[in-house]
């Protein structure tokens, strides 16, 4: 899976026309092989724009900050990251005008240990959702299955969980780049910076921890797509996916197959309701 | 997902810490989120009514069941409570025509996923009590305290342990 020169052909065609004021595109790292986003505003840098199946990162996130928000951005998505920018296109954080959208047919992307990455192996939507203009062969939507390690966990004893997840929130080091890493996480105002609310429980510590992370994981029940870019951002390695993954089978499970951003004006789980949703639970 | 309830020479032993054990006349502590238009009123009734019930529950008046965030329950069991019960009108009945829907998905991904994190499914718990059931209520409190009476008390992520 190499696209580098589809890629640059159409950023070149994209200033030449003047239809976009940013591209947001993939640049090789300077000292090794892994690849870093790349944006760019000078239509001299674009021979250094590469996409190969070493392009992890979610390009979605960068439609967040100020000096994109309202400009005319063309980027780069495979498809988790379409799925993310489609959500964040029914939630009217970007404005579908204001962006070129190039959707790659994805065939995997590689984990640090140069395998296929564990979200591209049980991928459900290898192709763009929503795009302009689409390079490589689209395959289809596959089956869902139910994460590995969800599985494999859910085998295990009540106490065994509870010190697994202990020693996970002990390692949090609270540095929130979880949050700013996950393109659906845009709210100016996040309840997690609410240092002197009484509700939130800020400290440094694995009760903290938890309260954070089940917080920030409950607010994007639903909505999370599993492009796993707060997993690549995070510096302490935590397995942050087990608690979307968990979330989103027990919604795929039981509230009609709902699957995050896959079509348009698909709003996350929790902004719908049906009548015959569970109710066994309630007493 | 179910586990056993442990006992151990007559002493309550806390199902997520083996280590925690309590008194056997340990009493918990449980925060009651009631809504404001059945389940609050219900209480009421079980009152007026001279219905006794536990008197381990703290009950919370919010305006509806889907006032409540997720966050309230994890600050519960993060902080006094050793179990939560949650409660608001039934199906159809919701005040709002249809907050209690919304809360329904709610609650259980969130209780799906205090469960997967360790904490026992019985320590969160909820409930569909209306304005005319005074009778209900007391018994839906009799079975929640009695549930985590035989849980232990919570010792994971308690503030005070840190």
């Amino acid at each position: 899976m190499d696209y580098s020169k589809q890629i640059q052909e159409i950023a070149s065609k994209l200033f030449a026309e003047n239809k976009i004021d940013y591209f947001v595109g993939y640049k090789q790292n300077s000292f090794d092989d892994s690849q870093v986003p790349f944006l760019i505003t000078d239509p001299a840098e674009i021979p250094k724009l590469v996409f190969t199946d070493k392009s992890v990162f979610n390009l979605a996130n960068y439609l967040k900050p100020d000096h994109t928000k309202r400009k005319r951005v063309g980027l780069v998505v495979k498809g988790c990251d379409s799925r993310a920018l489609n959500l964040m296109l029914t939630e009217s954080q970007v404005k579908r005008e204001n962006v070129y959208i190039i959707g790659i047919c994805c065939e995997g992307v590689l984990n640090d240990k140069g395998e296929k990455a564990q979200n591209c192996v049980e991928c459900v939507m290898p192709d763009p959702v929503v795009y302009d203009e689409r390079i490589g062969t689209p395959t289809g939507k596959r089956e869902y299955t139910v994460n590995a390690d969800i599985r494999e966990l859910a085998t295990k004893a009540l106490e065994e969980r509870a010190d697994y997840f202990e020693s996970i929130f002990a390692n949090c080091i609270r540095c929130n780049a979880c949050r700013h890493s996950c393109p659906l996480c845009y709210c100016a105002k996040c309840c997690l910076d609410q240092e002197t609310s009484t509700l939130y429980h800020g400290a440094n510590t694995s009760s903290g921890a938890m309260h954070a992370l089940m917080t920030w994981s409950l607010h994007l029940a639903g909505r999370c797509v599993d492009c796993r870019n707060c997993e690549k951002a995070c510096p302490s390695h935590l397995p942050l996916h087990l608690l979307h993954k968990q979330n989103e089978s027990v919604i795929y499970e039981n509230f009609q197959q709902h699957l995050a951003g896959m079509e348009k004006d698909n709003r996350g789980a929790f902004y719908k309701y049906s009548l015959s949703d569970p109710d066994d639970f309630i007493l | 997902m179910e586990t056993e309830i442990k006992e151990a020479q007559g002493k309550i032993v806390s199902a997520e810490n083996p280590g925690i054990t309590a008194p056997a006349d340990w009493q918990p502590v449980i925060i009651g989120i009631l809504c404001n238009w059945c389940s609050y009123a219900g209480s009421d009734l079980t009152g007026t009514s001279r219905i006794q019930y536990p008197p381990n529950i703290r009950i919370i008046r919010v305006p509806c069941s889907s006032r409540v965030d997720p966050w309230f329950i994890i600050k519960s069991l993060q902080t006094a409570a050793d179990g939560v019960l949650i409660s608001g009108c039934h199906p159809g009945d919701c005040h709002y025509i249809s907050g209690n829907y919304y809360a329904r998905r709610r609650f259980l991904v969130t209780k799906k996923l205090l469960n997967f994190i360790g904490y026992h499914e019985n320590r969160v718990q909820f409930s569909w009590v209306s304005a005319a059931e005074g009778p209900k209520f007391a018994k839906v409190v009799a079975k929640v305290t009695e549930d985590i009476k035989k849980l232990g008390p919570l010792h994971r992520y308690k503030k005070e342990n840190f």
